[in-house]
């Protein structure tokens, strides 16, 4: 048994790897690696991961369990945040001093014991430096920036994690939004953390590519996750599909200290997933505005144009009573002018008859038989009728002689005529 | 039917059609025209007419749910 013999139970080759790691490597070691996975638990105690990605397919490649201790952390920490600007969390490629720890029962660990903030802001900024350049150099940098989000943007194409507190904050704020706009979302599943989460997010801008006339936006949001891992938003990968896409991009990663690659060729960046939806809610309040501007510059210019035809038609109107008045006056004068000239004429056509009558009147008095009477004319008349010839009469008639006094009777005694001229 | 009313149907059928743009531009040239000022006011009030009815279709775009859409998106898998 040989075998058994030769053999250790798994405590005693940890002990063994442990003394072996404690004898080789004694001391500490300045070592460079991107945290991810950064933790604290009640004591104060940091855990992480450190990891080290390939620098040209981003894939990882060495990955150790580290530790900060409660009284290192506070220290470490705070130093860290006031040189960097940027709190100790994951994704930060990170200069630090550890010493090399093995345990029967927890494993391989690095203990943190010092940190060199300044290599951090450098890398950082290296690395977003050099796919923002190589953007640049190929001309898609600011495409996405470049593309107009339509007025009426509704039609929002989401890539997330399904799970994500951060997908359902984003689709609250737009749908309690208190114009009641109306907002359609579709969910294109990603992952947004770990080394899967470049492929899968390029994978979903793939498929919103393959609906894109179904939609006017992207929006690509993250938050409430246990990790920030945000390599994935600085890889060149995703950058060069986002600054490519043919509709707007709105990042929402979560991420509130810097700006990623992501968020430099986005479209438009927001922090958070809440803050995406606000950008969106925002945009069509705008849209909603210039509705509201054109309806009151109409109703404006009706009622200015109304105001303007009202007047003139007043104008016109007084103009009209004015100029009928002035005609009525006229035709009035003219009328009370006729009305004299006639009066007058009258009263002169009534004088001439009054005159013509009176003169007539004269006449038939002077003509008449009471005044010719008067004169010593007398009327002889027999059984009535007037005598005018003697023929008319013989003797012993009885005739009555008109006086103007009276009337006298008398008897015919002779017949005188005169002597008719001698003719034999 | 007259050539009037035939149009008139046609131009009702066409804002169905209409993108939001589509209906927002010609909303933004009638807007212009009115405040030019050159409009008597028999074009005044048509123009006005079709402005508010681009308006309401805007708005209804705005708030009011397509559900042929919802539907659409729905179906994406």
């Amino acid at each position: 048994m040989t075998m058994v013999e030769h053999s250790f139970s798994l405590s005693e080759l940890n002990r063994r790897v442990r003394n072996a790691i404690r004898d080789q490597l004694p001391e500490t070691y300045w070592m460079r690696a991107e945290t991810s996975d950064v933790r604290r638990n009640q004591n104060g105690h940091c855990y992480l991961e450190f990891i080290e990605k390939d620098a040209a397919t981003q894939s990882i490649v060495a990955k150790a369990r580290g530790v900060i201790w409660s009284n290192h952390f506070q220290l470490l920490s705070a130093y860290f945040e006031t040189e960097t600007g940027q709190p100790f969390t994951s994704g930060l490629n990170v200069l630090v001093r550890v010493s090399v720890e093995f345990h029967e029962l927890y494993g391989y660990s690095l203990t943190v014991v010092d940190i060199d903030p300044s290599f951090t802001v450098g890398e950082i900024a290296r690395n977003r430096q050099l796919v923002l350049r190589r953007l640049e150099e190929e001309g898609v940098l600011t495409l996405n920036r470049e593309l107009a989000l339509t007025e009426l943007a509704n039609r929002i194409a989401v890539i997330s994690s399904p799970t994500a507190a951060g997908y359902e904050d984003f689709r609250d704020q737009l749908s309690k939004n208190p114009a009641g706009f109306v907002f359609y979302t579709k969910l294109f599943p990603a992952v947004m953390q770990g080394d899967r989460s470049e492929s899968s997010i390029i994978a979903a801008l793939e498929s919103v590519y393959q609906y894109s006339h179904l939609f006017d936006a992207v929006a690509i949001i993250r938050g409430g996750g246990a990790t920030s891992d945000l390599s994935c938003f600085d890889s060149y990968a995703v950058a060069t599909n986002v600054a490519q896409f043919p509709l707007p991009v709105v990042s929402g990663i979560g991420h509130e200290r810097d700006v990623t690659v992501l968020d430099h060729v986005a479209h438009t960046r927001a922090k958070t997933p809440t803050a995406v939806a606000e950008f969106f809610i925002s945009h069509i309040t705008q849209t909603a505005s210039e509705l509201a501007d054109f309806q009151g510059r109409i109703i404006a210019e009706s009622e200015a144009v109304m105001l303007a035809e009202q007047s003139a038609l007043l104008a016109l109107s007084k103009e009209v009573v004015h100029q009928s008045a002035l005609l009525l006056q006229r035709e009035i004068a003219g009328v009370e002018r006729t009305a004299a000239t006639l009066t007058h004429a009258l009263q002169q056509l009534l004088q001439q008859q009054l005159h013509y009558v009176e003169s007539k009147q004269q006449y038939i008095r002077m003509v008449s038989p009471e005044h010719i009477l008067q004169r010593g004319y007398t009327l002889t008349t027999r059984n009535g009728r007037i005598v005018t010839s003697l023929q008319d009469l013989s003797v012993d008639d009885t005739i009555e002689t008109r006086f103007s006094d009276g009337i006298s009777t008398s008897v015919v005694t002779g017949l005188r005529r005169p002597d008719p001229p001698a003719a034999e | 039917m007259t050539k009037v009313v035939k149009q008139q149907i046609n131009k009702a059928n066409d804002m169905e059609k209409m993108t939001y743009t589509e209906a927002k531009n010609e909303l933004e040239q009638i807007v212009g025209t009115i405040e030019s000022g050159q409009l008597d006011i028999d074009t005044l009030t048509s123009k006005v007419k079709r402005a508010s009815a681009l308006i309401a279709y805007c708005r209804e775009k705005l708030t009011k749910t397509d559900k042929e859409l919802r539907k659409i998106l729905e179906d994406i898998s």
